[in-house]
């Protein structure tokens, strides 16, 4: 088709939107409210991983070394740990250190460890796993080693974490889907009303030899249009309601700080994702939902 | 070209629209189809159109083998042929020029070609003086013209009209026929559907008759019109 053709049925899409105002302003709402419901959801969604980020961040698994260990064994387990990609952070304790921590956490009797002829601490490393779900294999493979004399891994709080993670992962992209579902079949049921108001005009153009992709176009720009206006809609109310949500966390702070809500994501760093995500989504709905209820219209 | 083999259509209510149909129009024809309402025109002239496919029998138009048009063909199809409706069928919402456009728009037609034409047809069926205003702003008589003028757009080898005169008063009828008989004059084969007899008798030339789905008369006869 020539680019003045195409460039002809474009705009005729984009008239379209205000000609036919009222059922534009119908689809409109019921995207914006669509996409507000979507874009709140993975927000939620994305900040809740970080929480749960935050409280697997706290957890660390202990290694005591075994007694009687040389240096180079120290080293070998060092740089097996520093070497584990599921290992975030590491940290050594030698055996003085060790029991200067303990006496600080007992500072109350501090005094009697004076009394100690030798040192009892064992030389301690404390690492940081970073996916709880691989803690297992990381406690296995580091337990294999010669001069570790034992492993200590929280692993019911690290179960408990890895499954309110999937239970929650599960939870909202159920959400997703649904509210994406819904979203299509109400928009193209609005459209529907908009296409059947239109059908005389399709009829008359299969007559005299349109093709579906000539009829069609206008109807995709419309549709998509539409979608893109809610989709930036959609991004404004979100960033409102979010900023709005965010700044009742950070005024309550120490609050919020226990758990693990200090590291809420401003809107200002996802925001152009949000608005580009938005657009494409209403985009995609909009055209969606023209698309499914054309079809019936074309058979002529 | 239109050639009808062995034509039948029956329909789903039990109704026999046109029974054992063979018929041949040759190009640079002008043929009336006349009948009573019920008897089958529309028929006709919906298998003409491939909107309808035949329950048995094979149906040839401008070269197409319309059983076997399938998806964008059909469309390609339909651009060869000059459809006027008698319900003129244009879109309200647009202005004259734009019903007009639009048709040559669908033949992927170049702006300067679209500029030139519409204003050509338009001039042709003496509407170019209400090229902007909106169809639903003309009066029957006005709006027929402009079907023609759409249905001439992409300049077709056939026209074919259905009942044209059903919505106009008779002085206006024998000009519009008068017209159509000026476009068949210039090469285009055109078929007329109508009812109306005494139109028929005036103009003359081939009538074919159709009674209850049968074609019942095919001949050819004089004119008062051929004196003129």
């Amino acid at each position: 088709m020539r680019t003045s053709n195409v460039n002809y049925l474009v705009k005729k899409g984009v008239s379209s939107v205000w000609k036919n105002f009222i059922m534009s302003f119908a689809s409109f709402s019921i995207l914006l409210v669509s996409l507000l419901q979507i874009s709140i959801t993975v927000l939620v969604m994305m900040n809740l991983n970080i929480i749960m980020g935050n409280i697997e961040d706290t957890n660390e698994i202990t290694i005591y070394v075994r007694e009687g260990a040389t240096k180079e064994d120290i080293e070998h387990i060092h740089s097996v740990l520093k070497n584990n990609n599921e290992i975030t952070d590491v940290k050594y304790y030698s055996k003085e250190e060790a029991l200067e921590d303990f006496k600080n956490d007992m500072a109350e009797y501090a005094g009697l460890l004076d009394y100690l002829e030798e040192n009892p601490m064992p030389e301690t490393f404390l690492a940081r796993v970073s996916d709880l779900r691989n803690i297992r294999g990381v406690v296995e493979q580091i337990s294999s080693i010669n001069a570790v004399e034992q492993v200590k891994a929280p692993y019911d709080f690290a179960g408990a974490l890895v499954n309110i993670r999937n239970t929650f992962t599960v939870i909202i992209v159920a959400i997703l889907l649904v509210l994406t579902i819904v979203s299509v079949v109400i928009v193209s049921n609005t459209i529907r009303t908009s296409v059947f108001a239109r059908r005389n005009e399709i009829t008359i153009m299969k007559y005299v030899g349109a093709t579906n992709g000539f009829i069609k176009l206008p109807f995709f720009v419309e549709g998509c249009f539409v979608g893109v206006l809610a989709g930036a809609a959609a991004w404004g109310l979100t960033w409102f309601i979010y900023d709005s949500i965010f700044s009742l966390f950070t005024d309550n702070l120490t609050l919020w700080e226990m758990f693990g809500f200090f590291d809420l994501i401003p809107f200002g760093n996802v925001s152009w994702i949000v608005l580009l995500s938005c657009c494409l989504a209403g985009a995609a709905l909009g055209t969606a939902g023209t698309m499914i209820s054309m079809g019936k219209y074309l058979k002529v | 070209m239109v050639e009808m083999k062995n034509v039948n259509v029956h329909y789903a209510s039990g109704i026999d629209a046109l029974v054992n149909v063979n018929l041949r129009i040759n190009d640079g024809e002008f043929v009336f189809i006349v009948g009573e309402s019920g008897a089958g025109k529309s028929t006709l002239m919906k298998l003409m159109m491939r909107e309808l496919m035949p329950s048995s029998g094979r149906v040839f138009v401008n070269g197409y083998n319309l059983e076997k048009l399938k998806g964008n063909r059909i469309a390609k199809f339909r651009r060869s042929i000059g459809l006027v409706f008698q319900d003129f069928r244009l879109i309200q919402d647009y202005t004259v020029y734009e019903n007009v456009a639009f048709v040559l728009r669908i033949a992927d037609q170049s702006n300067r070609y679209i500029r030139q034409r519409v204003p050509y047809v338009l001039n042709l069926m003496e509407m170019a003086g209400k090229a902007k205003h909106k169809t639903r702003e003309l009066s029957g008589g006005e709006q027929q013209r402009v079907a023609i003028a759409r249905a001439l757009a992409n300049d077709p080898g056939l026209l074919i009209v259905d009942e044209p005169t059903g919505n106009l008063d008779p002085e206006k009828s024998y000009k519009l026929v008068g017209l159509l008989k000026e476009i068949n004059r210039c090469g285009t084969t055109v078929v007329m559907i109508t009812h109306e007899h005494d139109l028929v008798r005036y103009f003359g030339g081939r009538i074919i008759n159709i009674d209850k789905g049968e074609i019942t008369f095919d001949e050819t006869i004089g004119g008062n019109d051929e004196d003129q």
